[in-house]
């Protein structure tokens, strides 16, 4: 067969359906992934964890096949050696220490018990974790114990590295450290993929990414591309002040902003159909106005916003 | 050969054994800091506790003297023990008859249709007789409860008539006829004329010279009559002989069965033939024509005693420390073995320890981690399965060999430590262990095939374990109890039993024939799936084949229904 000859792509998907009874896991996906970070986006429910989970040989695909280089995860467990999982599941276990924890699981790999430490107390340093990797897990806060499933993943220096959901509950120092190892290990030419439900995390870790819905692949593509699309549409922009209406005043008359709202006391609404546009003027009239400002959001750069534009372009189309 | 010129099976086996290590060790610290393994392995150590409590209060107990035979009681009170009248031919039940008192020998009678009916002499008398005295033994006299005449109550004169047509005395009554003639109906003593009534009979005799006998002190007849074996020179061995095992053993030591002194020679009592005597004394009771000895019977090989028979009083109050000592000893460590370890440990141990082996890491969800490493997952149930073992066998054999270290310094026996009882304990360890491996692997299999009602399962199995178990130690020969996976593990424990001490089966023999009830025969029967073979070494392998299939298929399935789960 001419296909062995080719290079089998890192994470393939044909046409692959998850039915739980009745109700839908995944629906006729198709995915070929290779290289680089790629962001499962999806709201809750919409399949993420299950196509992990399909990924990771823990269900087997109602309908059509999955393959990891090549081979597939259901009956097979050899690509694990070149797989590191983040699951979603809080569990650890809490009387081991991380090193204790990370260099067990290392010896699953096949390492004897000198090189496991060695490479969990390498891993757990590059995590971040080397000032307390003898403490209990137990002891530790959930961007620690994020961290500590990170380092059991990348204990084997895998291929491919997939992360259920890294970020969930972490607070935002850890968040940081996260997403700064999540972009060195695709710097380094791994194919990694995580799922988030959270917009501006997927943007501060990588632009190709995955959008799930209902179980549906939904797009799949350069993030800034989907993004550009997005910022074209009306975006509100809500700025907390102590004088809304005379910051209104001078947004007015500029370009993209078509309109403004005073929604609640000491809250000013701009209303835009170019978001970057708009976010380039904010600072200079921001500093003219002489006000002290004390948010600014984006309540319609989200997920759901995205989402919403994806489907209604879709329902459109 | 790969490329880093390791050969395949370097690669292969260090690699599973690096895996293999790892989750045995990892099982093995997770069992040790959960909470319920230190209550159910505490509990254990509390049970073994108790029963050493009981060890040392009522088996160590039982290697004092005590009078097996009950012949050191003094029932008449007349100062002689059981056993010292028991060899004089007296009786214990009559304070007149004791050891040199004397006794009776009938000389001759007139019968009821003899036609000589009168005798003269200075006899015991029995019967009824006018009797014209010139001496009566107004001494020798008697109860109501008993045949002797009562002198010391007044006499009346007979009543008038012909006797037994017009009145009727009563046993052991005398009336005056005339100043030296009185009409006896009964025993009594005197030097006169007897004429007999017609159609009614008089025997006489006399009583024997009675002499002096110093009573026994009744602790002379506690453990007075050790058993006996001899070997082929005759020589006294220990018991059961190592070198002749079959023939005529055992000795008389106290002499109540030999009864050299008895009052009865044997010309005597064909004399006495109406005498009851003749039927107490009795010295070949198991008829192999050897008087006072002890028959142990061995089968066709001659190594198996199947059959001990004694002759009566003989090898009847054997040592205490040495018989009863070490039969309760030995049934002491099989009735552990089987009930606590095998049966109480083996149970609840794996219901407590395997059932959530691999269904609690699903549940924790921390079956993720260990999943994504390349590991089959069959390889993960028994991997788990090793880490349990690892912890549970190491505990039950350790637990065992303390015990029997304890035991074997208490135990009975002339020597400091009992080297013996180690290769047992060590056996009932190990049996153990694999009752805990095929329990552990069923239980963990049933925890898998259904997370919610396994535990039922397991618990119903329980009984009927339980139950079959219970049946296996009364009787291993019934076919129904074999359906359990105790039975095999207490056959197991017969096997070794017979192995480690060879002189089990004797030893049960002599439990059931001189009455030392230990229990041996009941907690222990000879092991039963030999092939026909008996031998028990055959029983071992077989035990252990298979529960080991039990163990491996149940692993099996195991395997293959987690293999086929999707876990979420």
């Amino acid at each position: 067969m001419t296909i062995q000859n080719q290079p089998v792509p890192t994470v393939l998907l044909d046409q692959v359906s998850k039915l739980y009874g009745q109700v839908i896991g995944i629906n006729d996906v198709s995915l070929a992934i290779d290289g680089g970070v790629t962001g499962i986006l999806g709201a809750n429910g919409a399949g993420k964890s299950t196509l992990f989970k399909l990924l990771m040989g823990r269900l087997k695909p109602t309908q059509g096949s999955v393959r990891l280089f090549g081979i597939n995860p259901w009956s097979n467990s050899a690509p694990y050696r070149k797989i590191g999982y983040v699951s979603e599941s809080e569990r650890l276990y809490d009387w081991m220490t991380a090193l204790d924890f990370v260099s067990t699981l290392a010896r699953l790999h096949g390492m004897t018990r000198d090189e496991a430490r060695e490479r969990s107390e390498h891993v757990l340093n590059f995590v971040g974790l080397d000032d307390v990797m003898h403490k209990e897990v137990g002891k530790y806060s959930k961007g620690m114990r994020q961290r500590v499933k990170i380092a059991h993943a990348l204990v084997h220096d895998p291929d491919l590295i997939v992360l259920d959901e890294p970020l969930h509950g972490c607070d935002p120092i850890a968040r940081t450290s996260i997403m700064s190892v999540i972009r060195e290990l695709g710097n380094q030419g791994k194919t990694v993929l995580v799922s988030s439900h959270i917009l501006q995390e997927i943007e501060r870790i990588t632009e190709q990414i995955v959008i799930l819905h209902n179980g549906k692949l939904l797009a799949i593509g350069n993030l800034h591309a989907i993004r550009d699309l997005l910022d074209n549409h009306p975006h509100r922009i809500l700025i907390k002040c102590e004088n809304p209406r005379s910051l209104a005043a001078q947004f007015i008359e500029r370009d993209p902003v078509y309109g403004v709202r005073f929604p609640n006391e000491g809250e000013l609404e701009i209303q835009t159909n170019n978001l970057a546009k708009a976010h380039s003027i904010l600072p200079s009239i921001v500093l003219n106005s002489n006000q002290k400002i004390s948010s600014i959001e984006n309540p319609d750069d989200n997920l759901d916003s995205l989402l919403g534009y994806l489907i209604g372009d879709a329902n459109d189309g | 050969m790969d490329k880093n010129d390791k050969t395949l099976a370097d690669t292969v086996w260090t690699r599973l054994d690096r895996k293999a290590g790892a989750i045995i060790e990892l099982t093995a610290r997770q069992l040790r800091h959960r909470i319920s393994t230190w209550v159910v392995l505490g509990i254990g150590v509390a049970l073994m506790a108790l029963l050493l409590l009981f060890y040392v209060d009522s088996v160590r107990k039982s290697f004092d003297p005590i009078d097996n035979d009950g012949d050191s009681v003094d029932e008449d009170n007349d100062g002689y023990p059981l056993g010292q009248e028991m060899k004089y031919g007296t009786s214990d039940y009559d304070a007149s008859d004791f050891p040199g008192s004397g006794f009776y020998i009938p000389e001759d009678e007139i019968d009821w249709n003899d036609n000589v009916r009168t005798f003269s002499g200075n006899k015991t008398w029995n019967g009824a007789a006018f009797f014209q005295y010139e001496w009566i033994d107004y001494n020798y006299t008697g109860d109501w409860w008993d045949d002797i005449v009562d002198w010391d109550s007044e006499l009346s004169s007979c009543p008038d008539g012909q006797i037994f047509i017009d009145w009727y005395p009563s046993y052991g009554e005398a009336c005056i006829v005339d100043t030296d003639e009185y009409f006896i109906y009964g025993k009594w003593k005197g030097n006169g004329l007897a004429t007999v009534p017609e159609e009614w009979e008089l025997r006489w005799g006399y009583y024997s010279e009675s002499f002096e006998v110093t009573p026994d002190p009744p602790e002379m007849y506690i453990d007075e009559d050790d058993i006996d074996c001899f070997d082929e020179a005759g020589n006294r061995v220990d018991c059961p002989s190592g070198t002749r095992l079959g023939g005529s053993h055992g000795f008389d030591n106290d002499g109540d069965c030999l009864r050299e002194e008895y009052m009865l020679s044997e010309t005597n009592v064909q004399l006495a033939l109406d005498y009851d005597l003749y039927y107490r004394f009795q010295d070949d009771r198991n008829g192999n024509g050897i008087k006072c000895d002890v028959f142990w019977l061995v089968d066709a090989d001659g190594n198996e005693v199947i059959g001990i028979s004694a002759d009566d009083n003989v090898d009847e109050d054997p040592n205490d420390e040495r018989y009863v000592g070490e039969l309760s000893h030995r049934t002491f460590i099989i009735g552990v073995g089987k009930m606590a370890f095998v049966i109480l440990l083996g149970l609840f141990i794996p219901l407590f320890l395997s059932l959530g082996l691999v269904r609690d890491e699903t549940e924790n969800g921390t079956l993720h981690f260990l999943l994504s490493k390349p590991i089959h997952r069959g390889e993960f149930i028994l991997y788990r399965l090793l880490g349990y073992l690892a912890i549970v066998a190491s505990y039950v054999i350790i637990l065992a060999l303390i015990v029997g270290l304890i035991t074997a310094t208490l135990g009975p026996g002339d020597q400091f430590f009992r080297f013996s009882d180690l290769p047992v304990w060590l056996g009932i360890g190990i049996s153990t262990t694999f009752v805990l491996a095929a329990y552990g692997s069923l239980f963990n299999t049933m925890g898998l095939i259904s997370p919610k009602y396994g535990v039922y399962f397991c618990i119903i199995f329980g009984i009927w374990e339980f139950m079959m178990g219970t049946f296996s130690i009364i009787n291993p020969n019934w076919t129904v109890s074999s359906i359990s996976i105790t039975h095999w593990a207490l056959q197991m424990i017969d096997a070794i039993v017979l192995m480690a001490w060879p002189d089990t089966l004797q030893w049960a023999e002599i439990g059931l024939a001189f009455n030392i009830e230990t229990g041996l025969s009941f907690f222990w029967h000879p092991p039963v799936h030999t092939l026909g073979t008996q031998s028990p070494g055959v029983a071992l392998i077989i035990s252990t084949i298979v529960l080991s299939l039990v163990s491996f298929s149940m692993i099996g399935i195991g395997q293959s229904v987690f293999s086929k789960r999707e876990i979420m």
